[in-house]
């Protein structure tokens, strides 16, 4: 059975609300202000609600608040409807009107209700504050430590770089920082996420890459001295890569610095040069009493075939005798001469590749006859090297006959005290690591004062009177073996026969000889 | 020459010792030869000689040692330094050490021998 709206909408047979209030002003006049000042507010709360979710369109479950505001419009219209009824009786109306507000207001209760545990979630303005302040500060911690390692980045005179491993293994610069931007002439803009073979010289990519793919492939840290055309001319740089890995142990990225050593190594050369002098000087008299020998012998030969000649007394095979020796002396005076010669060199010859036993032996060549004059005997043991190092041999050298030097000086003076002395043992050998050749130096001079041990290595120390040491032999030997990437250590050994000696002891990195990797210096 | 003055060499080098022992022999003398001071202190002992060649740096006992024992036993025995090495401040040639003569190397053969006569007392006939 329907009902028709016309119907719905009939009024008659209603009497007018305000009938039941007999029409009596005053009670009409309190009904309608209140009604029409209920229906007003109401009006208005959807409109600022609406309002405040337009204009804060971040507020969470915004849909919530339309709700309120048509359940408000809602109660204000029954409200203006019950003003209304007070003269027309439109109950039906007003009724359909109720309906509609009790639809919305319950769905509105049950929205309300549904959504309380995820309301009661939402951060509270206190709650927020406080953890804004929390960021607040980690936010400034982090600028400070960012402006700290910018600081180191930018500021530091080392040339700073970092190098990102590509998926397919090939770098790219991530950054440089401005040092090196300076030293290398390089645009840090330019070079940023460029793959290194694009972004700098092919000379220079051919230099640095196999570096970076060692790191790479070792996933270890590694240094190097390097030699590299700069703008401001050839400088050498002492390069440490250090490999970022990521959670699967491979490397993602390298982290570099290089040190500008031009200076440092020029200095080094020169004190090197310097020493060189002066162990020259040292040796000066040995070597006058080994030119003195042959020359001698020479001499006396001559004078003797000369002497027979004249009184006709020579015979052929005497006078070939003699010859022959006078040829065999100056043959040994050359060799000598070649060594001084080479000794005194300035630059010593480029870095090589080079096995070290051989070094000792010329050392050892150089002064074991002079030292047998001396009643001091140089034993060889354990010649076991394979391994190549990488070097300049005769600084090498030069390092081993200091130590030869010492060894005998220590002698001399145990000696002169009333000790038996007189014995030099040295040894080379593949460290059982298989990574270093070892070079030991065992005198029986009765050792160091373990109270000055500590200290013999530094520059112008001394155990020798006025006059019969520089001090600076064991510093330097220290640099240059420093210099090829080894290390030289010194200890008291109590020897077999009950003396006591100096025992120093020379770890040379070993080189493969057939190493792609060869250095050579450009000085 | 009044005959066989018996020289005693005392020099480690052989063969520098072995052209001098040639050449004074060859000049009239009897020549031994000893290749360090122990060595040469051992023939002084045991036999006549009337001049001492020696070297300074030797195994064994130096010259230097065997001229300072030999003055404890002779104090007018004729020497003769060869030595490698400069002398300028030696002691040796302080006057107490005479009759002493000291010659750097390359020695000339010829002026040992002068020397020796010289020190021995020898005249030649021209």
């Amino acid at each position: 059975m329907a009902v028709g709206l016309e119907e719905l909408l009939d009024t008659s047979g209603f009497v007018p609300h305000g009938v039941c209030l007999l029409w009596r002003s005053d009670i009409l006049m309190l009904h309608v202000a209140s009604d029409v000042l209920i229906g007003l507010s109401y009006f208005s709360i959807p409109v600022a609600l609406i309002y405040f979710v337009m204009r804060r369109r971040d507020v969470a479950f915004g849909w919530m608040a339309l709700l309120f505001a048509l359940f408000i419009i809602a109660c204000g219209t029954t409200h203006f409807l019950s003003v209304w009824t007070l003269w027309t009786p439109d109950y039906v109306l007003e009724g359909l009107v109720k309906l509609i507000t009790a639809f919305a207001s319950l769905a509105t209760a049950a929205a309300l209700w549904w959504l309380m545990p995820r309301l009661l979630a939402l951060p509270s303005p206190r709650q927020l504050e406080a953890s804004n302040r929390a960021l607040e500060l980690e936010v400034a911690t982090r600028r400070e430590m960012e402006a700290r390692y910018s600081g180191f980045f930018n500021n530091l005179g080392e040339a700073l770089f970092i190098v990102q491993v590509l998926p397919d293994g090939d770098f790219a610069y991530e950054a440089i920082n401005p040092a090196l931007a300076r030293i290398g002439g390089l645009d840090p803009d330019r070079l940023r996420e460029r793959r290194v073979r694009d972004a700098v010289k092919p000379e220079l990519a051919d230099l640095v890459i196999p570096r970076y793919t060692a790191c790479r492939d070792s996933g270890k840290t590694i240094d190097y001295e390097e030699t590299l055309d700069m703008p401001a001319g050839q400088r050498v740089f002492h390069t440490m890569l250090v490999p970022v890995k990521d959670a699967a142990g491979r490397v993602v990225q390298i982290l570099g610095s290089g040190r500008d050593v031009t200076e440092r190594k020029r200095l080094q050369e020169e004190v090197i040069q310097t020493s060189k002098l002066a162990t020259l000087g040292t040796l000066a008299a040995g070597m006058a009493h080994e030119m003195s020998q042959p020359l001698n012998v020479i001499r006396l030969w001559t004078e003797n075939t000369l002497t027979r000649l004249h009184d006709n007394l020579l015979e052929p095979a005497r006078a070939e005798k003699a010859l022959r020796l006078v040829i065999e002396q100056t043959e040994r005076m050359g060799k000598l001469i070649d060594h001084v010669r080479m000794f005194g060199r300035r630059d010593g010859g480029g870095m090589q590749i080079f096995h070290p036993a051989n070094c000792v032996q010329s050392a050892v060549e150089l002064v074991r006859h002079q030292y047998r004059q001396e009643d001091i005997d140089i034993v060889e043991k354990g010649w076991a090297a394979q391994l190549a190092v990488s070097g300049r041999p005769l600084e090498l050298e030069q390092v081993i006959l200091n130590l030869f030097s010492n060894a005998r000086d220590a002698i001399v003076a145990l000696r002169a005290k009333g000790g038996a002395a007189g014995r030099i043992v040295v040894a080379v050998s593949d460290d059982p690591d298989g990574y270093s050749v070892v070079i030991q130096v065992t005198d029986d001079g009765g050792g160091i004062d373990p109270a000055v041990l500590p200290q013999i290595f530094d520059p112008f120390f001394t155990t020798k009177e006025v006059g019969k040491g520089s001090g600076l032999g064991l510093s330097i030997g220290y640099g240059i073996i420093d210099g090829m990437g080894g290390r030289i250590e010194a200890r008291n050994v109590d020897l077999e026969g009950g003396g006591r000696g100096v025992r120093f002891t020379i770890t040379l990195p070993g080189q493969p000889v057939s190493s792609v990797d060869r250095e050579f210096s450009h000085a | 020459m009044p005959d066989r003055f018996h020289i005693l060499i005392a020099e480690d080098e052989v063969l520098a010792a072995m052209a001098l022992e040639d050449f004074l022999s060859f000049k009239g003398f009897r020549v031994t030869v000893a290749a360090n001071g122990v060595e040469a202190l051992e023939r002084y002992a045991s036999e006549r000689v009337h001049a001492l060649v020696t070297d300074l740096r030797m195994p064994r006992m130096d010259g230097e040692t065997l001229i300072r024992e030999i003055r404890d036993r002779d104090a007018t025995l004729p020497v003769v330094v060869m030595t490698g090495y400069l002398t300028e401040d030696s002691d040796l040639k302080q006057e107490r050490w005479k009759p002493l003569e000291i010659f750097s190397k390359p020695v000339n053969p010829r002026t040992i021998c002068t020397t020796l006569h010289r020190m021995l007392g020898i005249t030649l006939e021209a």
